[in-house]
C-alpha cells in the first residue's frame, strides 16, 4: 500500500514535470524581447540593405489599444517572391506584448496562427505568409537593428 | 456486450446524452468564430481551403469516427478504438498525445476567451497582465468545476453555450452578409469565377496547407463520451453528420459573409477576431451589437474550451480505470466526474497559462510550442486512421452498425485520404518559419524532443504498470 503511495505519488509528480519542462525550458530559453524606442523605419533599412524592392507601401493603424501606428510594406525580389510585412508601434511594453498574445491566441482550428511575428523594439513587424525566403534576408538585420537599440537605450 | 461494459464502469454515469447533445460537443469542438477573419483574407479562395480540409480530414475523420465509435461504443474514445487495434501501448499514446495536446494549447483559447470578454468592457484591459491572467483563470477553473458537476451538467451548459457562442454568432454574421449582398452595397470581392476559388499552392503556403487540414479537428470529442449516450450504434453516425453540416455551413457562409464585407487588407491578422466583427458591424450600421457580439463569442470559446477539456479527461479516467495508470487518476466524484484528472489538467494548464501572459514577447517559443500542438495532433489522427483500416482486416466480424462504404477500397480511400492529409500536416509542421535564428535542424529536434516528451509518458506508466491499480482491485476505494 505504501509502496503503491509512493510509486502513485512518484508518477504524478513525474507527469507534471514532463509537461512543465519542456513547456517551461522553451519558453525561459527564449530571448526575450525588450520595450525599447526603435528609431526610422526598420523594414525599409533592412530591404534596402539587402537589395528587396519595395513595391508598395501605405499608412496602417491596427485598431489595438495602445497601438500608434505603422506602415503595410510589399515586398519583391529578383527571385519573384513577394511578401507582406506590416509594422505597428505601440506606445508602452503592455500594449505591445497584448498584441503579441492576441495574435498567439488566433490560431487557425488547432494549428498555427497564420504568418509570423517578428518583435523590434517597440514595433510588431507581421509578415504573410510566415515561409519566404524575403523575410529569412531581412530578419536577421531587424534583430540586428532591435538590439543595437537596446544596447544604446 | 455493451451493457456489461458499461453496468462494470463506475465512472459511466447517467446515459443522458442523445443525437442532439452528440452533434452540439463535436461543434463545440470545432465551429470557431476566430477562424472566420483568418480565412477570409483568401477570399473565395477559401472556398478551394475548405473544400481541402473537408476532403483530406473532415469527411475522413467522421467517416472513420462513425464506424469506430458504433463499432467499440466503449468509453474512451480514441484510446477506446486505438486500443482495438495496436493495443494499450497505441491507445494510450494517442489518448494522451490529445490531452498533453490540450494542455499546450488551452493559454491559447484562455487567452482568446480574455481578450474578447475585453472587448465588450474595454478594449485597453487586455493590456494589463493581471486582468488577462484572472479572467484565464476564471474561465479555466470555472470550466473544469462546470465538468466537475459531471455530464448532466456539462452537457446543459454544453447545448446552451454552443448555440448561444458559436452558433447564433454565425447565422447572425451570415445573415448580416446576406443582407449587404442583397442591399446592392459594395462588394469587395471580385466576381466569383472557378478560377477564382482554386487556392494558390506553393512553397510559401504550404504551412497553411497544413493548418487548413486540422481546421476541423475535434470532430471525435462525441466519442469520448460513448458511456453516457443512450443509444450510441445509432447516435454517433448520425450526430457525426449532423455536427458536419453545423460546422461546414456556418464555416463557410460566415466567412464569406466577412470577406465580401470587409477589404482584405482591413481584415489584419495580427488583431483578431474582434477587430474583424467590429469593422464588420459598423460597415452594416449596427456598432451597438458589437459588445453582445463579443461576449456571445467569449461563450463560444468557453464552450470549446469545455468540450476540449472534458473529452479527454474522461478519456483518461477510464484509461485509469484501467488499470493503466496510478489510482489517483480514476478518483471519480458522485457525478462520475474524473476529478483527480481535472485537477491535474487545471494546475499544469495554468501554470503554462502563467508563462503565456507573463511572458508574452518570447515569440518565438510559442511558435515552437503551437508547432508540437500540431504534431501531437497529427499523432493522434494517424493511429485514429490507421485504426479503421487495420480493424476492417483484424476484427472484420465485429458489428459495425455504420460501416465506412464502399467495401475494402472504400475504407482504403477514406482512411488512406486521412492518413495522407494528417501525415503530410505532420511533416509541413516541421518547417520553421524563415524569421527563425536557429538552424532548421535545430528547430526540428527542439519540436521532435518536445513532442516525444509529451508524447513518451503513456510507455512509463505501462512499464510501472501494478495489478493492484486495476479499479475495485482489492476494494481499495
Amino acid at each position: 500500500m505504501t509502496k503503491w503511495i509512493t510509486l502513485e505519488h512518484g508518477l504524478v509528480v513525474f507527469l507534471v514535470v514532463m509537461f512543465l519542462i519542456p513547456c517551461g525550458l522553451i519558453i525561459l530559453a527564449s530571448e526575450e524581447a525588450s520595450y525599447h524606442m526603435v528609431s526610422g523605419e526598420p523594414v525599409r533599412e533592412a530591404a534596402n540593405l539587402t537589395g528587396i524592392t519595395i513595391a508598395s507601401v501605405k499608412d496602417t493603424t491596427w485598431n489595438l489599444p495602445g497601438s500608434t501606428g505603422g506602415k503595410t510594406y510589399v515586398l519583391t525580389d529578383t527571385n519573384g517572391n513577394s511578401l507582406t510585412l506590416e509594422t505597428q508601434a505601440f506606445d508602452s511594453a503592455d500594449a505591445r506584448d497584448a498584441a503579441i498574445r492576441l495574435y498567439n491566441s488566433h490560431p487557425v482550428g488547432r494549428g498555427k496562427p497564420v504568418g509570423s511575428l517578428v518583435v523590434v523594439g517597440q514595433h510588431i513587424v507581421y509578415a504573410t505568409p510566415a515561409t519566404s525566403p524575403i523575410l529569412e534576408k531581412i530578419t536577421p538585420l531587424l534583430k540586428e537593428k532591435a538590439r543595437s537599440a537596446g544596447i544604446a537605450k | 456486450m455493451t451493457d456489461e461494459i458499461i453496468s462494470a464502469s463506475p465512472v459511466s454515469g447517467k446515459k443522458v446524452l442523445g443525437l442532439f447533445a452528440l452533434a452540439m460537443i463535436n461543434v463545440a469542438a470545432v465551429l470557431s468564430i476566430r477562424n472566420f477573419p483568418s480565412m477570409a483574407v483568401y477570399g473565395w479562395s477559401c472556398i478551394g481551403w475548405y473544400i481541402i480540409g473537408a476532403i483530406l480530414f473532415l469527411i475522413p475523420i467522421s467517416l472513420a469516427g462513425a464506424e469506430l465509435a458504433t463499432g467499440w461504443p466503449q468509453g474512451g474514445g480514441v484510446y477506446a478504438w486505438v486500443k482495438q487495434a495496436f493495443g494499450e501501448k497505441g491507445g494510450f499514446t494517442a489518448l494522451f498525445c490529445e490531452w498533453s495536446n490540450n494542455l499546450v494549447w488551452f493559454p491559447t483559447v484562455l487567452s482568446f476567451i480574455a481578450s474578447t470578454l475585453a472587448f465588450a468592457l474595454t478594449p485597453a484591459l487586455a493590456n494589463s497582465p493581471w486582468y488577462m491572467f484572472t479572467v484565464m483563470m476564471i474561465a479555466f477553473w470555472g470550466t473544469t468545476a462546470i465538468a466537475y458537476f459531471g455530464e448532466e451538467v456539462s452537457t446543459k451548459f454544453g447545448n446552451v453555450g454552443v448555440i448561444l457562442g458559436s452558433i447564433i454568432p454565425a447565422i447572425l454574421i451570415i445573415i448580416l452578409g446576406v443582407w449587404w449582398f442583397g442591399s446592392g452595397a459594395a462588394i469587395v470581392l471580385p466576381p466569383l469565377t472557378l478560377g477564382a476559388m482554386v487556392p494558390a499552392i506553393n512553397f510559401s503556403t504550404l504551412p497553411f496547407f497544413a493548418t487548413i487540414i486540422l481546421l476541423f479537428a475535434g470532430m471525435e470529442m462525441a466519442g469520448f463520451h460513448a458511456l453516457e449516450t443512450k443509444n450510441p450504434q445509432k447516435d454517433f453516425p448520425r450526430a457525426m453528420a449532423l455536427s458536419a453540416v453545423i460546422i461546414v455551413i456556418c464555416t463557410v457562409l460566415a466567412t464569406l459573409a466577412i470577406a465580401v464585407v470587409i477589404p482584405a487588407d482591413k481584415l489584419n491578422l495580427a488583431s483578431g477576431v474582434m477587430q474583424a466583427i467590429q469593422y464588420f458591424f459598423a460597415a452594416a450600421g449596427m456598432p451597438w451589437l458589437v459588445a453582445p457580439m463579443a461576449v456571445l463569442i467569449t461563450l463560444g470559446g468557453v464552450v470549446s474550451l469545455a468540450a476540449w477539456l472534458i473529452g479527454p479527461a474522461k478519456g483518461l479516467g477510464i484509461v485509469a480505470e484501467e488499470g493503466n495508470m496510478p489510482p489517483m487518476f480514476d478518483r471519480t466524484n458522485k457525478y462520475g466526474a474524473p476529478v483527480a484528472v481535472l485537477v491535474i489538467q487545471a494546475l499544469i494548464g495554468s501554470a503554462i497559462s502563467l508563462l503565456y501572459v507573463f511572458l508574452p514577447s518570447v515569440n518565438q517559443a510559442y511558435w515552437i510550442l503551437s508547432a508540437m500542438t500540431v504534431e501531437l495532433l497529427c499523432i493522434v489522427y494517424i493511429l485514429v486512421f490507421a485504426s479503421v483500416i487495420k480493424l476492417r482486416y483484424s476484427q472484420p466480424d465485429t458489428p459495425r452498425p455504420f460501416r465506412i462504404p464502399g467495401g475494402m477500397p472504400g475504407i482504403w480511400i477514406v482512411g488512406g485520404l486521412g492518413l495522407f492529409g494528417t501525415a503530410f500536416a505532420f511533416i509541413v509542421g516541421l518547417m520553421p518559419p524563415s524569421y527563425f535564428a536557429t538552424s532548421g535542424i535545430t528547430y526540428v529536434g527542439s519540436v521532435l524532443l518536445g513532442t516525444f516528451i509529451l508524447a513518451v509518458p503513456p510507455l512509463v506508466f505501462l512499464k510501472c504498470k501494478k495489478p493492484g491499480w486495476l479499479k475495485n482491485a482489492g476494494e481499495r476505494r
